[in-house]
């Protein structure tokens, strides 16, 4: 957990800082409304971890999640599907995805980079056919998952987020098949010494990478109560940063799930105190990226403090 | 050392903000001290609906302390999510009115529903939320907005009235989902049927100016008798146009856009485009906000659309 301080102060600090300025900001309905928000975010952002803790980089997150979105759309309006029905095509369609970027990179060694770039193009191009490119409107069938439920009056889709984002904690601290992930990341070379073949590994973290793109489907299509195959432009870009900010490094071999959790908050609390302050389009953009580097900076100082 | 210091930070921080929480429970009761209005926009990298901001702001402090605004929008005319997003986060805010043009016409309409369920007035302005949805949802909008629909097919007329029966023009598309792309392109459709002049290829290019200049250069090798071409806002007129210099036709193609933005006014002036709408952008989410204002005085008031004046900008009116 103290890993874990320096984050959880600067999250806490930024809440403070907006809760100061507009008093109305600190109160249920906000926090519900951040809380309903994230998920999408989360899934995405626990995916980049576990890729990039390998030493690669998931480019294709946001296309994916608009094709897995609008493959739930699609499947329940024009095919008449139910939701359970549609997410398992979506999270088989996720991780087919993933098996083939998953593929390409490690047997044709190619970097991630490249590979998810072109699946980035590819998934959008596909969300594009699939839907007509037109918004699917499906209703509160899907939407109700994004409502506030008894349980604390948060959404069912914050729930699977929490614990998702449990789950790949545990797997990344807990579980063999982490360890070999974080080691893969750190020396895959020694590795191989080692006699562990690195493949297998390396394919299947794409393919949860695809999977959770799906989870992350189901969230936004829930939120919007629509497909919509423009969703999530640009949204691995801002899960990168909340894995960065959380400490996961670009090079592999260090990360931590929950650290990419608070990430995510950061980001979202900054996303909406600025926007209940009102506060115009460039300053915001201004502001937000000042504060993912300034957290990198952190945690960088941080992490140098505690070798010293 | 450095954690202990932090640890003790972070109790600090921890205990102030349940007390900040406890004080803003106990204190939201007596928390309005005037109404506030959120006007929630499209992209404002986009000048039309940036001048529909500023126009807002001016009409604001007009009539300083008669409500506080505040103006949200998104970083593309598709961050749909985005829109959602601060539409809820307005309605834990507990603003009085939303003044929306929304970046969809169907997907916005949960979010506005649980506003006007938890007692907001909303007002759509700009981009008409779909009708029959939301009659299907039982949710009563109005929409404060001009005509999109009459307003391109007067900017139709003005190219066909300068091309000749059986020529061939292309069309430009906003992003299809929205209401006043749809209702664009069928005004284009009905002037350029009227005077018998073919639209050989009509795509989307959302809005934007660099797809709209791509489609355009490859539509104009694919059809090299195009005399016109139809653009469904001025930033895509301004990509065709950037097309249609590159290959040198300028004159021989005639372009019309919409939104008179200063960019197109001056290529009109220039002669380099034909003819656009404006809409008075300044004063769009003024009115939206007049009615919400309205709506707010008078709860009893019907929610009737109120249609705003387009007028058609040629050379000669500048």
């Amino acid at each position: 957990m103290t890993k874990h301080l320096s984050l959880l102060l600067a999250l806490f600090l930024l809440i403070l800082f907006f809760s100061l300025l507009n008093p109305l900001f600190f109160s249920t309905p906000t926090l519900q409304a951040i809380g309903n928000q994230i998920p999408d975010l989360t899934f995405l952002a626990v995916a980049l971890t576990l890729v990039m803790i390998t030493g690669g980089i998931d480019l294709s997150v946001g296309s994916l999640l608009a094709l897995c979105s609008s493959i739930i759309g699609v499947h329940m309006i024009s095919n008449g599907a139910s939701l359970s029905e549609a997410f398992l095509i979506s999270l088989l369609g996720g991780a087919l995805c993933g098996l083939i970027t998953g593929t390409i990179t490690t047997l044709g060694k190619i970097p991630s980079f490249i590979v998810t770039l072109g699946m980035l193009e590819c998934a959008r191009g596909v969300a594009y056919l699939v839907t007509d490119s037109q918004t699917v409107y499906i209703g509160s069938e899907v939407g109700a998952l994004a409502e506030s439920t008894g349980f604390l009056g948060v959404s069912p889709i914050f729930m699977l987020a929490i614990v998702i984002v449990i789950l790949a904690q545990l797997l990344l601290t807990r579980t063999v098949y982490g360890r070999y992930l974080v080691a893969i990341g750190t020396n895959l070379d020694a590795v191989r010494l080692s006699g562990i073949n690195p493949t297998p590994y390396q394919i299947s973290v794409f393919m949860i990478s695809g999977t959770l793109c799906a989870f992350a489907a189901l969230s936004l299509t829930a939120r919007l109560a629509s497909s919509d195959p423009n969703a999530a432009i640009g949204l691995e870009l801002s899960a990168i940063a909340a894995a960065v900010i959380g400490g996961t490094s670009l090079m592999g071999g260090r990360g931590s799930v929950i650290g990419s959790f608070i990430g995510v908050l950061i980001i979202a609390v900054l996303q909406t105190g600025l926007a209940s302050m009102g506060v115009d389009e460039p300053t915001k953009r201004i502001i937000t990226g000042a504060v993912i580097v300034f957290a990198a900076l952190m945690d960088f100082w941080r992490t140098k403090q505690r070798r010293a | 050392m450095y954690w202990t210091d932090a640890l003790a930070l972070l109790k600090k921080a921890f205990s102030l903000l349940i007390a900040l929480f406890l004080f803003s429970c106990s204190n939201s009761s007596d928390s309005e001290q005037g109404v506030r209005i959120a006007l929630v926009m499209k992209s404002l990298a986009n000048e039309f609906f940036a001048t529909m901001a500023k126009g807002a702001e001016e009409h604001q402090q007009k009539t300083p302390g008669r409500y506080e605004l505040i103006v949200n929008g998104i970083k593309d005319e598709r961050d749909l999510s985005r829109q959602v997003a601060i539409v809820d986060e307005m309605v834990a805010l507990r603003v009085d009115a939303i003044v929306i043009a929304p970046a969809d016409s169907k997907a916005l309409i949960p979010a506005l529903k649980k506003a006007k369920a938890a007692g907001i007035v909303v007002v759509n302005i700009d981009n008409k939320l779909d009708q029959e949805l939301l009659a299907e949802e039982q949710v009563k909008i109005p929409f404060v907005g001009p005509n999109n629909l009459t307003g391109a097919q007067r900017v139709g007329a003005v190219l066909a009235d300068n091309l000749s029966p059986g020529d061939q023009v292309l069309m430009l598309e906003g992003t299809r989902t929205s209401f006043n792309a749809q209702q664009r392109a069928k005004g284009f459709e009905l002037a350029m049927k009227e005077s018998a002049i073919e639209i050989v290829d009509s795509q989307s290019a959302n809005w934007e100016m660099r797809e709209a200049n791509i489609i355009t250069a490859s539509m104009l090798t694919r059809y090299p008798d195009i005399k016109g071409i139809l653009a469904g806002n001025d930033s895509m007129a301004m990509g065709a146009l950037a097309a249609v210099k590159t290959i040198g036709k300028l004159g021989a193609i005639q372009i019309v856009g919409f939104d008179n933005i200063s960019a197109v006014n001056q290529a009109i002036a220039a002669g380099e485009i034909l003819a656009t709408a404006d809409q008075h952008a300044d004063k769009l989410a003024a009115y939206g906000i007049d009615y919400a204002l309205a709506l707010l005085a008078d709860e009893k008031a019907i929610l009737a659309d109120r249609e705003t004046p387009v007028d058609l900008i040629t050379a000669k009116d500048i």
